[in-house]
């Protein structure tokens, strides 16, 4: 045990000396954690670029009543170039030209249009129809108040006031939206997908990363060497394996209390939490063993990195596994990403126990049994012949 | 490095009538390929054995089954009297075994890379501290002993490389062709701390395809081809082999293959091999055929450029033997 315990060791140590891999190890995760937070995490309001050279009451209180809405966040420029800058560079969703003369024309009654801007290819659809929600309402009141003065009820000023008093006091017609079903992502703070989806990502890809260090292990002929100690080629595995796992195992537990401690992110029920990270750590370390008992050089090595993260991607590490059809959702299952996600989203949105997430358990216990066991048999042959 | 032999006190005494490492009908096939069939030998304290073969002869097989490295498919192995099997691991502890690629880890210091395989021989901490400290001393790496390995020179990593397999005061030091590819100053230290090693009691087995070195080396060899120990001795008693055959050397060009096989084919000639730059013949009265030979090669598109008539040698036995230059 004290054999496999210093080769675990020097593993460990080994690892420490690389920075590159540290970065990767505990700062990358993190960083990718905060930037998917607070992309995609919720609390986002779009952004409405406003143009509004004209001056009179009726452009100003079109412009106040887009910035009294919560559901948009008003930026007000100068002229329409600036404006289709900001959209095409993305300083702004969308954006709105409120013409020159567009207290004039409604007062005369003449037809006037208000521009709205948006960027090639996407669709602005929410801001849209707060927009045109408010014009809708503005014009409304506009005709209201010009029909009034036509028929001698005072001059259009006077009547527009009296049309917003009666729009005002006047029960109006309200679109009740009703949600039906379980809301996908009901109850998830702005940072707990990601941060589960990047623990799954990061402990797997750091893992095979450092197959290169269990590669030149062989290449140099220093596990021969070891194994011309009185140790035993079994404890060399053990402890190669062992020092994976403590890596894979480190780095999971520091990104749930990162991620825990920086972001607010509730990790739900702490022991179905810890199985979870124990059952990929192991599963983890098996897939770097079979890789580093199997390749031959660490140029091949290279090609695990993109192995890993197509595995993360269509194992639900990038994009939510509700997003995939049903079809792609079954093959997903292929991956123990899929599993391990599923199992940390359960445990997160549910405040699921151990029993709730036996089946996520079993399934990863038996992807790093089998990895595990290849691994180690691979391993032994490649070190004793 | 020369002051190795001094410091290894736990080496049995060449007194010892026990030998250190008896090895017997070694066997070892790959497939339908024997890789070695039925190899044995003895080596006791204080005396160095030479495996002398051409690459591919069955060196490497060998020591790797004396090591515990590799399964057998049939022999046994006996170091200090204790048997030694891939799965049983005490036996392994008399041995320190030098592997020709520099099994060290480039991204430890020297002293960490001793500390590991201290740990792995199951020594004491106070014994691996104390230990290393010596070995750095012996390999001239003291002052380098903080360094990470890979910022070495080739010659400090071969010196790391057999101080590892020194750490545990082994009875028994195998070294796998230590001096491949290594410039000639680090390689006549080498040569010097096995002579030293030897010197101070210990057992070793050394492997080379340099002739020089195992005449220079070892008190006995083995002269192994295709997996077979072809003859064991020491120098004289392999010399004596050939008898009163001399090994002639030509330097030639052209188509030295063609003027070997028409040399082989002379009745006179024992054995005949070509190297790049010429022809070994093994014959009696080299002297009185040399005209016969000169002809023989010039009526095969060759043209000798010199001939020297070598004292027996190592090379000239293998030659017989194997009818195999060793550079094959």
């Amino acid at each position: 045990m004290n054999r496999a315990l210093s080769i675990a060791t020097v593993n460990a140590t080994r690892l420490a000396r690389d920075r590159v891999g540290l970065f990767f190890l505990f700062v990358l995760p993190i960083v990718l954690i905060l930037l998917l937070g607070v992309s995609f995490g919720g609390g986002f309001e779009p952004t409405l670029g406003v143009v509004s050279t004209g001056s009179g009451p009726l452009a100003s209180e079109l412009v106040d009543a887009l910035a009294y809405e919560d559901v948009i966040e008003i930026d007000r420029l100068d002229g329409a170039k600036q404006l289709i800058d900001a959209v095409e560079r993305g300083g702004v969703d969308a954006g709105i030209v409120v013409p020159a003369g567009y207290d004039r024309q409604l007062r005369s009654g003449e037809r006037t249009e208000i521009e709205f801007i948006e960027p090639a290819g996407t669709t602005t659809a929410a801001i849209r129809t707060t927009v045109e929600a408010i014009v809708v309402d503005q014009a409304a009141r506009v005709r209201a108040a010009r029909f009034a003065s036509e028929r001698g009820a005072g001059d259009f000023g006077e009547a527009i006031q009296t049309a917003g008093l009666v729009q005002d006091q006047s029960p109006g017609i309200e679109v009740v939206v009703m949600e039906e079903g379980e809301s996908t992502f009901e109850g998830l703070g702005q940072f707990d997908l990601g941060a589960a989806s990047q623990l799954v990502l990061f402990m797997f890809v750091n893992s095979l990363a450092a197959t290169v260090a269990l590669i030149q292990t062989r290449r140099l002929g220093v596990s021969r060497r070891m194994l011309s100690t009185p140790t035993s080629a079994r404890t060399i595995v053990a402890g190669e394996a062992l020092g994976r796992f403590v890596v894979a195992m480190g780095q999971g537990v520091f990104i749930i209390f990162a991620a825990s401690l920086l972001f607010g992110v509730d990790w739900g029920d702490p022991l179905a939490a810890s199985a979870l990270v124990m059952a990929f750590a192991l599963v983890s370390t098996g897939a770097a063993m079979f890789f580093g008992a199997v390749l031959s050089n660490e140029q091949q090595a290279g090609a695990l990195t993109p192995l890993s993260l197509g595995l993360a991607a269509l194992g639900g590490c990038m994009v939510p596994l509700e997003v995939f059809s049903p079809t792609m959702q079954t093959i997903a299952h292929i991956t123990p990403h899929a599993w391990a996600v599923e199992g940390f989203t359960e445990i997160i949105r549910t405040n699921a126990g151990l029993a709730e997430i036996a089946l996520q358990l079993v399934v990863l216990l038996g992807f790093a049994v089998i990895l595990l066991a290849i691994a180690s048999g691979r391993l032994r042959k490649s070190i004793t012949s | 490095m020369t002051a190795i032999a001094q410091t290894e006190s736990g080496v049995p005494s060449s007194t010892d009538a026990r030998p250190i490492l008896d090895c017997r009908g070694l066997e070892k096939s790959y497939g339908d390929r024997r890789a070695v069939a039925g190899v044995g030998f003895e080596i006791a304290a204080g005396e160095t054995y030479g495996l002398l073969g051409p690459n591919g002869a069955g060196k490497t097989t060998t020591i790797s089954m004396v090591c515990g490295l590799l399964s057998r498919d049939a022999g046994e192995v006996v170091v200090n009297g204790k048997p030694l099997t891939p799965s049983s691991t005490d036996a392994k502890t008399a041995i320190g075994y030098v592997p020709q690629d520099l099994a060290i880890y480039p991204d430890l210091t020297a002293k960490e890379n001793l500390t590991f395989f201290g740990r792995l021989y199951g020594m004491a901490r106070v014994d691996i501290r104390q230990r290393s400290k010596e070995i750095l001393e012996i390999t001239g790496l003291a002052d380098r002993a903080d360094e990470r390995t890979d910022e070495f020179s080739g010659g400090m990593k071969r010196r790391l490389n057999i101080g590892i397999a020194l750490l545990h005061r082994p009875s028994l030091l195998v070294l796998d062709e230590p001096t491949v590819g290594v410039d000639p100053q680090s390689r006549n230290a080498i040569l010097g701390n096995v002579e030293a090693l030897s010197g101070a009691g210990m057992a070793v087995l050394y492997t080379t395809h340099y002739m020089e070195e195992a005449e220079r080396l070892c008190d006995r060899v083995g002269i192994i081809d295709e997996g077979e120990i072809k003859a064991e001795g020491t120098r004289r008693e392999l010399v004596a082999i050939l008898g009163e055959h001399d090994h002639v050397s030509l330097d030639a060009t052209g188509d030295l293959t063609g003027a070997a096989r028409a040399l082989a084919s002379l009745e006179t000639i024992a054995e005949a091999t070509h190297r790049e730059s010429g022809i070994d013949l093994i014959l009696a009265n080299a002297s009185r055929h040399l005209p016969q030979i000169l002809e023989t090669v010039a009526q095969a598109d060759a043209e000798v450029t010199s001939v020297n008539v070598v004292e027996p040698d190592l090379e000239a036995v293998f030659l017989k033997l194997t009818g195999k230059a060793l550079r094959d």
